[in-house]
């Protein structure tokens, strides 16, 4: 007696697209990547294409390039630049923020407060700083110094990037 | 190294005192524009069956004049 093994066929589940792993893509001079850069009180860009976007993140300067690895980034005071094409970039200081890469190539860039580099007065920085690294080594309560603190810490990083 | 700041104050208090501090860096008139922004009001009023209780306010607005009246 033959038996006939009858082999269920199993539904074949569609292999997802991005289930191939390979190494990493080198990044195409054409790619670029969506990206949205807001203030609280108005859009610097709104989903544009550019080529690249140097972000002063918490954990370290980065550069974020088209396709990169989605990624949640805190920004500390620094300088944010965004390069829309080649040989054509722009420079905003950042007070703090939320960079967010997005895995379908875009990114938003939530920042609290910046402005062109040219827009701020080295004196107005030097003297600031001096004032703030005064109360931060003064003796008022641990919060007064703490917030003194931070304000070096955005003086200290704007005269950098002014200089 | 974690920041100094967590241990006093909530990530809100740590992103308005940089602001501050940013606008402060400002040239003359950007800074007078910019200094607004760092003005906040607010108030509150509970609503019980479609009837407004009063409004609180929670932080009030400079009072030079040009801050409108409450509603």
């Amino acid at each position: 007696m033959a038996f006939r093994l009858a082999v269920r066929a199993l539904p074949r589940r569609a292999m997802p697209v991005l289930g191939r792993r390979g190494y990493a893509e080198a990044v195409g001079a054409a790619d670029k990547i969506k990206l949205s850069l807001v203030l609280p009180y108005s859009t610097i860009f709104s989903s544009e294409e550019v080529t690249q976007v140097n972000l002063p993140a918490v954990t370290g300067d980065m550069g974020v390039l088209a396709n990169h690895v989605a990624t949640i980034e805190p920004l500390r005071p620094g300088v944010l630049e965004v390069i829309e094409s080649v040989g054509q970039s722009k420079k905003w200081f950042v007070s703090s923020g939320l960079a967010t890469v997005h895995p379908d190539n875009t990114m938003t860039i939530n920042v609290i407060e910046g402005a062109p580099l040219e827009d701020f007065s080295a004196e107005a920085v030097r003297s600031n700083l001096a004032e703030a690294q005064r109360v931060a080594a003064g003796n008022g309560s641990e919060v007064e110094k703490v917030e003194a603190g931070i304000e070096v810490e955005v003086y200290e990083a704007l005269q950098a990037a002014l200089r | 190294m974690s920041s100094l700041w967590r241990q006093f104050m909530t990530y809100n208090r740590y992103s308005q005192i940089a602001a501050r501090a940013l606008r402060a860096g400002l040239k003359e008139d950007a800074r007078v524009q910019a200094e607004k922004r760092g003005f906040t009001a607010l108030r509150y009023q509970e609503w019980e069956n479609g009837k407004g209780g009063e409004q609180i306010w929670v932080d009030k607005p400079q009072d030079d004049g040009r801050a409108k009246p409450a509603v």
